[in-house]
């Protein structure tokens, strides 16, 4: 798949040679070996599936969904990983599939493990594109996220984030030609975070829903429990031929993908709502609320109690 | 209060190694401690950990913008309660609360303030306590936390400042009505900013704009007013006891650092 290989004294002599004689060329060159998993899921629609844990010095911050579009005329990357050394192996595995120019870097909401990566598409000068409150939220974030993922990738996986905002602001609903095949992305309300953004291709009906949709990996609140739910019900009964989760299996069917999810959000607003009702404290909450759910889903100690803290201070104000 | 961005940075990474290095971050808060406790409470000898008051803290912060802590006295304690003192060692503002108890604070059970904290740092969290013989008790917790206060922010910011202001109050009869300790929460709808966040389009910082005052009477008695900073967290949020009266009616009044004042009252109790 990804693995580092060790480099050899020849790969090392050939990989410098290649620098010496094309300085212009990428750094980071589109090597198969260094290229990211990719798999294509319908003509033109690839996506690489990140791995289920937290980022490590080992995965390179590659442990959320990345997908890329190609159409006549070029490619739009949507979701990065979270690392510009995560983000070139992405890079490497479109080179592989194809030589058109990248024209957008859509990025489906601020979290660093879907834009850290950004960084490394930076050289094919495209445009990026996000919710017209990514910006916001993303640049008061920064310096934390920064910190906490220097720490946590370790040195050299962190080499080369940066974060790089987007220029196109998407506030309504808006379309993206790549030749013969459009990409229609929606902005919406706060659920996840309050700067989700989805994206439908048009030739394959194919909607990627970034962490509006988790499969396996516990979702994790950072915007609004209500208004998740809100749209997990109005999601429900779009027509697409197939979801791509934020984290979770390549391709998933709707309406059946969001089940899971709003059943976990769901256990939890009502347990939260039922304790306050009684009286109950946030310390009480924390203790018990939706742990019905704990079996269900991969990283669910490092980010139930967290969900629960923010539903809490949500929904005791209903 | 400019917060060193590399000490900051430091902490919220140390996170993962928080068991580790716990005994090397908690030797340098002692330090803090020692100016701070001088700087409040002067020479007045303090009796650590002597039962007399309580301190529920987490030992590690799910979320470091809001940490919940609760104060208790244990009811074999009768005295009445003079202050308590709230403190986070290692933020910016060190003083947390100052909360002077009036009349209606009650006495024959057990006794408890609540609250939820930003935590900007690996500190020790201490509750100060003056009983009315003038004694003063205190317990400790350590906290790993961090990013509580340089990284607040609201998840939503736009809905942040609609219906800023609005104060919400409960009261929670004991198990028995005729108990002599009964229960109330204040919350308040207040972003608490802290003046240590950038607002992306100015590039300026967003001026701080806190709670500083909280008055809380039963049937027109004093519970306890409160002086607090911006390391309560956004939205504050007060559970406490008091002493059952006539009517059990709370009246809350809270001034911002903008001088605003809000105003509410609990819906009458046992209606």
């Amino acid at each position: 798949m990804c693995g580092r290989q060790l480099i050899t004294r020849q790969d090392f002599l050939k990989a410098a040679l290649t620098l010496a004689a094309a300085p212009l060329l990428r750094a980071l060159p589109a090597r198969a070996d260094d290229a990211a998993e990719a798999t294509e899921i319908a003509p033109g629609v690839f996506v690489h599936q990140g791995r289920y844990e937290l980022q490590s010095p080992d995965n390179r911050g590659d442990m959320a969904n990345a997908s890329f579009v190609v159409g006549n005329d070029g490619v739009a990357v949507i979701d990065t990983l979270g690392s510009a050394v995560a983000g070139a192996e992405l890079l490497a595995a479109v080179r592989a599939a194809t030589n058109k120019p990248i024209r957008y870097v859509i990025n489906t909401h601020m979290h660093p493990d879907h834009v850290f990566g950004n960084a490394a598409f930076k050289g094919d000068a495209p445009t990026f594109v996000g919710h017209h409150k990514l910006a916001r939220g993303l640049a008061t974030r920064g310096e934390r996220y920064l910190a906490i993922n220097k720490e946590m990738l370790g040195a050299a996986a962190f080499e080369g984030i940066e974060i790089i905002l987007p220029t196109v602001q998407v506030a309504d609903k808006v379309t993206l030609d790549l030749g013969g095949r459009e990409l229609v992305l929606e902005p919406q309300r706060t659920a996840h975070t309050d700067n989700d953004l989805t994206i439908t291709d048009t030739a394959t009906g194919t909607l990627f829903l970034g962490d509006l949709l988790f499969s396996v990996h516990v979702p994790t609140l950072d915007g609004s429990i209500t208004g998740w739910l809100a749209l997990i019900e109005e999601l429900k009964s779009r027509q697409a031929a197939r979801v791509v989760p934020g984290h979770g299996p390549h391709a998933m069917e709707m309406p059946g993908a969001l089940e899971p999810e709003e059943r976990y959000l769901a256990s939890i607003a009502g347990d939260v709502r039922r304790l306050i009702k009684e009286g109950k404290t946030l310390e009480d909450a924390i203790k018990t609320a939706g742990f019905s759910e704990r079996d269900a889903w991969k990283l669910f100690d490092h980010y139930h109690v967290r969900n629960v803290s923010a539903a809490f201070a949500e929904l005791e104000w209903e | 209060m400019s917060l060193p961005i590399k000490s900051l940075a430091l902490a919220c990474g140390l996170a993962a190694f928080v068991i580790a290095l716990q005994p090397f971050v908690a030797a340098a808060d002692e330090d803090d401690w020692v100016g701070l406790k001088q700087q409040v409470f002067g020479d007045r000898p303090i009796s650590a950990e002597d039962g007399v008051v309580v301190l529920d803290a987490p030992y590690t912060a799910d979320d470091p913008s809001l940490v919940p802590i609760t104060v208790r006295v244990p009811p074999e304690i009768k005295q009445k309660l003079k202050t308590l003192t709230l403190f986070i060692d290692k933020n910016p503002d060190p003083i947390v609360a100052k909360i002077s108890f009036g009349p209606a604070q009650g006495t024959g059970g057990e006794r408890s303030f609540s609250t939820r904290v930003r935590i900007d740092n690996f500190s020790h969290v201490r509750a100060v306590l003056e009983t009315e013989d003038g004694q003063l008790h205190m317990a400790t917790k350590f906290v790993a936390a961090s990013g509580g206060c340089g990284a607040m922010q609201a998840k939503d910011p736009d809905t942040e400042s609609v219906d800023l202001g609005k104060t919400l109050v409960k009261v929670f009869p004991p198990a028995l009505e005729s108990g002599p300790i009964w229960s109330g929460q204040v919350m308040i709808k207040h972003p608490n900013s802290n003046g240590m966040q950038l607002d992306i389009h100015t590039a300026n910082v967003i001026p701080a704009r806190f709670v500083k005052d909280v008055v809380v009477k039963r049937d027109g008695e004093l519970v306890f007013q409160m002086a607090s900073t911006f390391s309560i967290s956004t939205n504050p949020n007060f559970r406490f006891t008091f002493g059952r009266g006539p009517n059990n009616s709370l009246d809350v009044a809270v001034t911002d650092t903008d001088g605003a004042v809000f105003a509410a009252k609990s819906e009458p109790s046992g209606s």
